[in-house]
C-alpha cells in the first residue's frame, strides 16, 4: 500500500489550498442535517459525519441538467456540457461504490457525455468509515466497507494523523507542494493496519445471508406475496429513489423561448416510484400499482444491476431507510424474503 | 417574401370566490416577464385594468364556484374562450372554499352573516371544473409565477402544459430540505403534487396541500402515517381539508360507494 502521513492539524491549511485551485465540495451541516456542499472556508467540514442527506452523486449527476441548446429549425445545435475541476471530499466507501456502478453504467453503450466530462474533472478523496455512520446503514452486508479503487486518495484516520492512501496520479498531484505530508514508516504502517484490523468489529452484518445469494433469492420471488404487502403501506413517495447513490433514471423535458425560435433540453432526476413513471404512449402503464414498484426498485437493487453490469446496486448506505415514512427498508424487504424463502423450502 | 404579423391572442382575466391574490401573482409575473405582453393583448384584467373587451380567446379563472348564481357566468366564459385555463387553488380544487362543504350550510351562512344570512344565496363550494371544461389548470394557493408564465408560453406555443403529477417529496429532497417529520410536524408532501420548489417545507412548515392531491395517492397510508405522528382523527381531518376537502370527500364517497357493492 503506497500511502502519506498528514498530521490532522495540516488539514485546514491543505483544504484551503485546494480552494484556491478547485471547487471543493465536502460534507458540511445544514440546519442539522449533512449536505455536500461547496467550501471556502475549512472551518465548515466535517470528516466525521453521520450520512450526507443526497450522496455526492449529485456533482456527477445533477438534479437538474441543461443538455442541449438549440434553433426550432434545426440550422444550430450544440450540447452543453458543464464541468469544472472539483475535489469532493470525505466521500464514504458506500458512495465510492455507487460512482464505481455509474462509471459503468454511464461508459458502456452509448457513452454519457455529459457524466464523463464530470467524472474526469473529478477528484473522489474519500475516507475510511471506523464506526457506522446511522442506525440503518449495512456497508458490511453489502461488501462496500472498505474500498480498494476509485478514489484518487483516500484518507484514513489514525487519531492524531491521516494515513492517506493515494489511489491515483491525479489524487497525488493534489498533495503535491504541500510540504505537510510524509512519507509513511513501518510503524505509519502498522498503525493503518491495525486501525483497518480493529475496525470490523463495529459494524455488524445486518442481513441473515450471504449478499451474493441476493440475486438469485430475488429471482426466485419476484411473484412473492411480500410485494402486495410494501405496495399497501408505500407512500410512492419517491423518497427512496431520490436519495439513493445508485439510482439514475432520469426525465428529459424542452422548453421553448417565448417566440419559439431557440429549444432547451433538460435532464431532472426521475423516480420509478411514482404512478406515471411507466407509463407509455397510448396510456399504457406497465407498473401501476405501488407493489410493481417497489419489486422493480428492490429488484434493480438486488438482482438486475448485477446482471447487467456485474455490481450489486444497492450499496448499504442506509438512506431510503431513514427517508421513509413508513419504515421500508432493504434491510427488512431482503431478510423477510429470505424468510419466507427458507419457509418455502421447509415446507 | 414578409412574415405575416401574428395575431396576437386576447386574454381575459376572470375572478369568482377568492382573495384575488392569484391575479396579483399575474401582476407581479408580468412586471419581470415585460416580453408577454408584447405577444398578447389583455382585453379584461378587473384587477389591473379598468377597459373590457368581450373577445378574448384565453380566459384565466381565479376563484371556485360557490352559488347558483355562478354557473351562467362560468359557462359564458366557457362559450366565448377557446381555452379555460383555471388560475389558482380556488378555482382547480375548490381550495379554502370548500372547507364549509364538511358543515351544514345553515350553519356556515348563519356563523359568515348573521341575521342576514338569508339574504345570500350560497352552495357547497366547487372547483370550476365541476361546472364546465377546463382546459389547463395552474395550481397553487397562490400559483407560483414561473408556472403562470411557463404555462402561458405554453399555450402560446400551441402546446398542452401539464402541472407536475408526482408528489412534493421527490422536488423536495432533491433540495435536501429537512425532512418536517423530523421536525416534529407534519407533511402532505407525499400525496401533493410537486411544482411550487418545496417552498412551505424549505421554511420548515408541512405541506397543506394547495396545489392538490396526485393522481393515485396511497391516501390510507397518508392518513396512518398522520395518525402515527400524533394526529387524531379530528386533526387528519384538519389537515387534509385546508385545501383538499371537495376532493377528499369525493374519494371518502367513493371508498363508502365502493365498500357497498
Amino acid at each position: 500500500m503506497d500511502f502519506k502521513i498528514m498530521p490532522k492539524s495540516a488539514l485546514p491549511d491543505w483544504v484551503k489550498k485546494l480552494t484556491i485551485l478547485y471547487r471543493v465540495v465536502a460534507p458540511v451541516p445544514k440546519h442539522g442535517q449533512i449536505v455536500f456542499d461547496e467550501i471556502t472556508d475549512p472551518s465548515t467540514l466535517t470528516m466525521l459525519y453521520p450520512q450526507s442527506v443526497l450522496p455526492p452523486k449529485k456533482y456527477l449527476f445533477p438534479q437538474h441538467e441543461v443538455m442541449l441548446n438549440y434553433k426550432l429549425d434545426g440550422s444550430w445545435f450544440e450540447a452543453n456540457i458543464e464541468s469544472e475541476p472539483t475535489v469532493v471530499l470525505g466521500i464514504h466507501t458506500c458512495d465510492l461504490h455507487a460512482v464505481k456502478l455509474f462509471d459503468r453504467i454511464f461508459s458502456q453503450g452509448y457513452a454519457d457525455q455529459h457524466y464523463q466530462a464530470r467524472r474526469d474533472d473529478i477528484f473522489l478523496v474519500s475516507i475510511e468509515c471506523l464506526t457506522p455512520c446511522t442506525d440503518e446503514s449495512f456497508c458490511r452486508s453489502m461488501g462496500t466497507l472498505s474500498a480498494t479503487s476509485v478514489f484518487d486518495l483516500h484518507l484514513i484516520d489514525l487519531g492524531e494523523d491521516y494515513a492517506i492512501e493515494i489511489g491515483s496520479d491525479r489524487g497525488e498531484s493534489l498533495l503535491n507542494g504541500f510540504k505537510n505530508v510524509f512519507n509513511a514508516t513501518s510503524t505509519d504502517e502498522e498503525r493503518v493496519n491495525d486501525r483497518l484490523k480493529d475496525k470490523w468489529a463495529e459494524f455488524p452484518y445486518r442481513l441473515d445471508f450471504d449478499v451474493t445469494e441476493l440475486s438469485g433469492l430475488l429471482a426466485e420471488n419476484f411473484s412473492s406475496e411480500y410485494w402486495d404487502e410494501l405496495g399497501e403501506i408505500c407512500l410512492a413517495c419517491g423518497q427512496c429513489t431520490q436519495v439513493c447513490p445508485t439510482c439514475y433514471c432520469f426525465d428529459i423535458t424542452d422548453e421553448r423561448s417565448l417566440t419559439g425560435e431557440i429549444g432547451q433540453r433538460t435532464r431532472t432526476w426521475d423516480s420509478c416510484q411514482i404512478d406515471m413513471f411507466a407509463e407509455v404512449a397510448g396510456g399504457h402503464n406497465f407498473r401501476k400499482s405501488r407493489a410493481a414498484r417497489q419489486r422493480h426498485r428492490f429488484m434493480r437493487k438486488g438482482k438486475y444491476q448485477m446482471d447487467a453490469y456485474g455490481l450489486v446496486g444497492c450499496v448499504g448506505c442506509g438512506r431510503c431507510a431513514e427517508a421513509c415514512l413508513v419504515g421500508i427498508t432493504p434491510v427488512k424487504t431482503f431478510n423477510a424474503i429470505h424468510k419466507r424463502q427458507l419457509e418455502k423450502e421447509e415446507a | 417574401m414578409e412574415t405575416p404579423v401574428a395575431v396576437k391572442p386576447k386574454i381575459a382575466f376572470f375572478d369568482f370566490t377568492s382573495c384575488e391574490g392569484c391575479q396579483l401573482t399575474v401582476v407581479d409575473s408580468l412586471a419581470d416577464h415585460i416580453e408577454l405582453l408584447s405577444v398578447v393583448e389583455i382585453v379584461q384584467f378587473r384587477e389591473a385594468m379598468s377597459e373590457r373587451g368581450e373577445d378574448y380567446q384565453i380566459a384565466f379563472i381565479e376563484g371556485s364556484c360557490t352559488r347558483p348564481s355562478d354557473e351562467p357566468r362560468l359557462k359564458a366564459i366557457r362559450e366565448q374562450a377557446d381555452i379555460v385555463v383555471a388560475l389558482g387553488a380556488c378555482a382547480h380544487l375548490g381550495g379554502i372554499n370548500s372547507i364549509r362543504n364538511r358543515q351544514p350550510l345553515q350553519d356556515v351562512r348563519a356563523y359568515v352573516y348573521g341575521e342576514e344570512a338569508e339574504l345570500f344565496e350560497t352552495y357547497p363550494a366547487r372547483p370550476i371544473s365541476a361546472v364546465i371544461d377546463v382546459d389547463v389548470s395552474i395550481p397553487g394557493c397562490p400559483i407560483n409565477p414561473r408556472e403562470f408564465v411557463q404555462t402561458v408560453k405554453m399555450l402560446l406555443q400551441g402546446r398542452q402544459p401539464e402541472p407536475p403529477d408526482y408528489p412534493l417529496c421527490i422536488e423536495c429532497k432533491s433540495l435536501e430540505n429537512v425532512c418536517v417529520y423530523l421536525r416534529g410536524k407534519t407533511c402532505l408532501g407525499p400525496i401533493t403534487r410537486a411544482g411550487c420548489d418545496a417552498i412551505c417545507p424549505a421554511y420548515g412548515d408541512g405541506c397543506e396541500g394547495c396545489r392538490g392531491i396526485i393522481s393515485n395517492p396511497n391516501y390510507e397510508a397518508m392518513k396512518a402515517v398522520l395518525d402515527w405522528h400524533g394526529l387524531d382523527m379530528a386533526e387528519v381531518e384538519a389537515k387534509t381539508t385546508m385545501f383538499l376537502t371537495y376532493q377528499t370527500m369525493n374519494m371518502d364517497e367513493k371508498k363508502e360507494n365502493g365498500h357497498g357493492h
